[in-house]
């Protein structure tokens, strides 16, 4: 058990809930093992050699070397934002590694050609690669256990800075889905890369996003053709592991008109006495009536009990509903990192398109999260819905900060919004910033966020039919917590409850 | 904003500059100098970017020449009028009511501009000591008279243990674009229980500002009213201090905005110590280009359990192109607190709307209804009659007034 000193609860807590938050003591992180791999790096620092160093290391043609230096200039004139409610020390972004690639694996055609080391390294992760073995049939004894998800879905896993492995590669083609690394997207499919990449988050977005830009080293690529609706969850693991090293990899994904396609994605890093920095880039791109659902369970070392080390993320994510009726929906459980700083954003382009984001932030020991999302809607009868959950325990600071906002065409936009927090202990807060902008008299906004109990009359339904006390809380919350619950994918569910393992009952007590 | 370079002022951060020069406030100007006006990128004033909105400064008032009719005239009202920062106390004070002068604003010191102008440009402020059960209204009725001027007044008032009071706060002008910035503390002392207003009526083309904070001790009750119906150019800043068990209160607000013009009230309170409640009602009402900014942060800090806090905010837009901007904000470090906020925004309802039209009322009269019920709950909480008669009054004189 952790050795914070237990506090005197609220009776209507959760007993259970307070006990498994504490058992997240970020001193159990078990993700926490370093694998000793040969790698090659980049020189330490970062000015324009450094991204010559990485282009020429991806291969990749003149034009994209281009896109990145100009990221670069315009990056050296930027400033570090400080609005968010997190405090670290200045980063010296010339004391990292930009590049940092296992030995040998530029560009694998099977499992034979991975290094083993790193193969276990992701077996003890619980991450199957060993696609052969599924698609044959084949039950190891050994592996069979560590595989947290059913078969069905295909891995693309990022190693510090480079994508090792991509699964499934060949039975998604038949339906003509591109799924691959970034950087081979950026050879074998440049016009795609050229027309979507920076299209939602520009290169000059904000500080990281741009340096991002400037450095990123690798990530996935998805292409989900018209119409096609993706047989199998597609996956991405990242994994930090050297020393002193940024991870900056840029996920793109496109869902052309009528298609649908869900996403996960899961992060984990060794325990380290110094901060690592992680500063990715997703882009989301949604046309006529397709789908995008994107999950993340972001497990990044979070540091030890006095908050020394942790991994530091500053992530841009955004999704760009362009087509009529599309759809992206986030959810995320956020468990990791030292500072969590992430809005997974909507812009609701297209007329009647739908944003959702569903989140479920837990921190404890030193950790800070400012997290939550942006819904600006654009386009006609866009709607969005949010819903957030926060749990703070130890000396953690746990922050929602969302935008909602309304174009001045935007008629009939719809928004409703809720936020609960939960704070365990009196060292630690929960804040909650909503930033609410209507710009139409036809858009209906709605926020709520408490940290409040059940609802008299919610409460008062179940007492007369007979519920107890007890049961009737337990029944609410179910049905409360379910929202967010429900919406990860089947796949990750097995993962979340091993990862958060956490009941929300008592986040309304 | 870039430490490194100094910025370039505006032309009305410059004129700022020399008024805050002038009557040696050295420090001030310093700060000015190096910071600027905040942009949108200072978090407090992310919805009124002062460098952008704030684009001519009157000169420094001077003496004020005779005042006009007092902009409510509450029947039965102790009136001290503040005319250009100049106190001209005619009356007689009730029982109860000590009035006297004080140097330099009573404001504490704040990282906030607004504050900041006012430490630096008040001269004398008023100060009001209140003892017992004080049955007269106090109508502080601070004016800018003459041609276009900026002017500083603040107030302190001291409310002893046990003693009631309703003090109201209006600030009116001639038609020129003057420039307020008011400030004004308001202590209650334990079992104090105090109703205070603040009602902007400046021209339109007036600018105005103005700080409120509010110190609750142990057992106060305090009814907290502002409404912003004047300037067009308007931020209210509303702070309080919890800081003795078991004082309660209730802040109302109202923007009423018409058309280019830019209101904001601006509320961030702290509960200091356990068992102290409080609710906050903010309505906004926003038509033609009207731009209605509410801001509300509530703070329970580590030692402050029990505390129970309801905040809400209302917007309604009546017009296509009217702006309800929102940020209700909770800060909270203790563990057995029952917190909440809610905002909503939107058009009148259109089932009520259907519902009142399909008796026969007409239209325009169904949705002057609608509003009246809309905003009847922020008047409710008035006790003085008079009062919220003249406040039912100012809202029937917009709702009435032919939009832009």
């Amino acid at each position: 058990m952790s050795d914070y000193d237990i506090p005197t609860l609220k009776e209507n807590i959760d007993r259970k809930t307070v006990d498994k938050v504490l058992a997240l003591d970020v001193d159990k992180y078990k993700y926490g093992f370093e694998t000793i791999i040969e790698s090659d790096k980049a020189p330490k620092g970062l000015d324009e050699s450094t991204i010559r160093f990485i282009s020429a290391k991806k291969d990749e043609p003149e034009w994209m070397l281009e896109w990145r230096l100009e990221a670069f200039k315009r990056w050296q004139t930027m400033q570090e934002p400080t609005w968010a409610r997190v405090n670290y020390p200045k980063i010296d972004f010339q004391d990292l590694y930009y590049y940092a690639a296992p030995k040998g694996s530029s560009g694998p055609k099977s499992l034979d050609e991975v290094d083993p080391e790193l193969l276990r390294t992701y077996e003890k992760l619980g991450i199957p690669l060993s696609e052969q073995k599924i698609l044959a049939g084949v039950q190891d004894p050994e592996g069979a256990e560590a595989l947290p998800y059913s078969g069905n879905v295909a891995v693309d896993a990022v190693f510090d800075s480079v994508s090792v492995i991509t699964t499934f590669r060949e039975e998604l083609a038949k339906h003509g889905i591109i799924f691959c690394s970034i950087s081979e997207a950026v050879r074998e499919h440049p016009e795609l890369i050229k027309k979507y990449l920076g299209s939602v988050v520009p290169v000059s977005d904000n500080f990281y996003a741009t340096l991002n830009s400037a450095v990123f080293t690798d990530g996935s690529f998805v292409y989900i053709p018209k119409d096609v609706r993706c047989p199998m969850e597609l996956s991405t693991y990242f994994r930090i592991n050297e020393r002193n090293t940024g991870q900056f990899e840029r996920t793109l994904i496109i869902a052309e008109e009528g298609s649908y396609v869900s996403y996960l994605e899961g992060c984990t890093a060794p325990m380290r006495d110094e901060n690592q920095l992680h500063a990715a880039v997703v882009e989301l791109v949604a046309l006529d009536d397709a789908e995008i659902k994107y999950s993340t369970v972001q497990n990044w070392y979070p540091g030890d009990k006095e908050g020394t080390g942790g991994v530091y993320n500053f992530v841009t994510k955004r999704g760009d509903c362009r087509g009529k009726n599309s759809k992206i929906s986030w959810t995320q459980v956020e468990t990791g990192s030292a500072i969590t700083w992430k809005y997974p954003s909507c812009i609701l382009r297209g007329d009647g398109s739908r944003g959702e984001f569903y989140s479920i932030a837990i921190s404890n020991g030193h950790q800070q999260v400012d997290s939550g999302t942006k819904m600006i809607h654009l386009g006609k009868n866009t709607s969005s819905r949010i819903i957030s959950k926060g749990i703070a325990a130890g000396f953690s600071d746990n922050t929602y900060r969302g935008q909602v906002s309304c174009h001045r065409k935007a008629t009939g936009a719809r928004n409703f919004t809720q936020c609960d927090s939960l704070l365990i202990g009196d060292t630690c807060g929960a804040h909650t910033v909503p930033y609410i902008e209507s710009r139409n008299s036809t858009a209906v906004f709605e926020h709520e966020a408490t940290t409040s109990k059940i609802s008299d009359d919610q409460m008062f339904y179940c007492l007369q039919r007979g519920l107890s006390q007890e049961q009737a809380v337990a029944l609410i919350v179910n049905g409360f917590v379910r929202d967010v619950l429900q919406h990860l994918p089947m796949e990750f569910m097995v993962e979340t409850q091993k990862l958060i393992g956490i009941s929300l009952e008592g986040s309304v007590g | 904003m870039n430490d490194q370079t100094p910025i370039r002022l505006s032309g009305a951060e410059e004129t700022l500059l020399a008024q805050l020069e002038s009557v040696g406030a050295h420090e001030a100007a310093g700060v000015l100098r190096a910071s600027g006006l905040p942009t949108r990128r200072v978090e407090a004033y992310h919805y009124t970017d002062l460098r952008m909105l704030l684009s001519d400064v009157p000169p420094l008032a001077g003496p004020a020449p005779a005042s006009g009719a007092p902009e409510f005239d509450i029947p039965g009202a102790y009136r001290i009028v503040v005319a250009n920062g100049e106190i001209q106390n005619a009356g007689t004070a009730p029982a109860g009511v000590a009035v006297s002068t004080r140097k330099g604003s009573p404001l504490d010191d704040r990282d906030d501009v607004l504050v900041r102008l006012n430490t630096a440009l008040v001269g004398t402020a008023l100060d009001l000591e209140l003892t017992g059960s004080v049955d007269a209204v106090i109508h502080i009725d601070r004016r800018l008279e003459g041609d276009a001027a900026h002017g500083a007044s603040a107030a302190r008032i001291s409310v002893a243990p046990g003693a009631t009071a309703t003090i109201l706060e209006t600030i009116s002008g001639s038609e020129a674009a003057h420039m307020s910035n008011g400030g004004t503390t308001v202590t209650l002392g334990e079992g104090a229980k105090v109703t205070h207003i603040v009602v902007d009526r400046l021209p339109e083309s007036a600018t105005q500002f103005g700080t409120v904070d509010y110190r609750l001790e142990a057992d106060s009750r305090l009814v907290s009213l502002v409404i912003n119906a004047g300037a067009a150019l308007a931020r209210t800043q509303v702070f309080a201090e919890f800081a003795g068990e078991r004082s309660h209160s209730d802040f109302f607000g109202l923007n009423l905005v018409d058309t280019d013009e830019h209101r904001d009230i601006t509320l961030d309170i702290r509960h200091a110590v356990p068992n102290t409640t409080s609710t906050e009602l903010y309505k906004q009402i926003a038509r033609g280009r009207g731009k209605g900014v509410f801001q509300g942060k509530i703070t329970v800090v580590k030692d402050a359990q029990k505390t129970d806090a309801q905040m809400m905010t209302q917007g309604l837009m009546l017009s296509e192109e009217a702006e309800i901007l929102a940020k209700p904000e909770l800060v909270i470090y203790a563990d057995d607190v029952v917190c909440a906020h809610g905002a909503t925004c939107g058009d009148l309802d259109d089932t009520s709307l259907f519902y009142l039209m399909s008796r026969g009322i007409p239209r325009a009269e169904a949705e002057t209804m609608l509003i009246r019920s809309f905003l009847a709950e922020l008047v409710d909480g008035i006790e003085a009659e008079y009062v919220a008669e003249a406040l039912t009054g100012l809202i029937d004189s917009w709702l009435a007034k032919v939009p832009k």
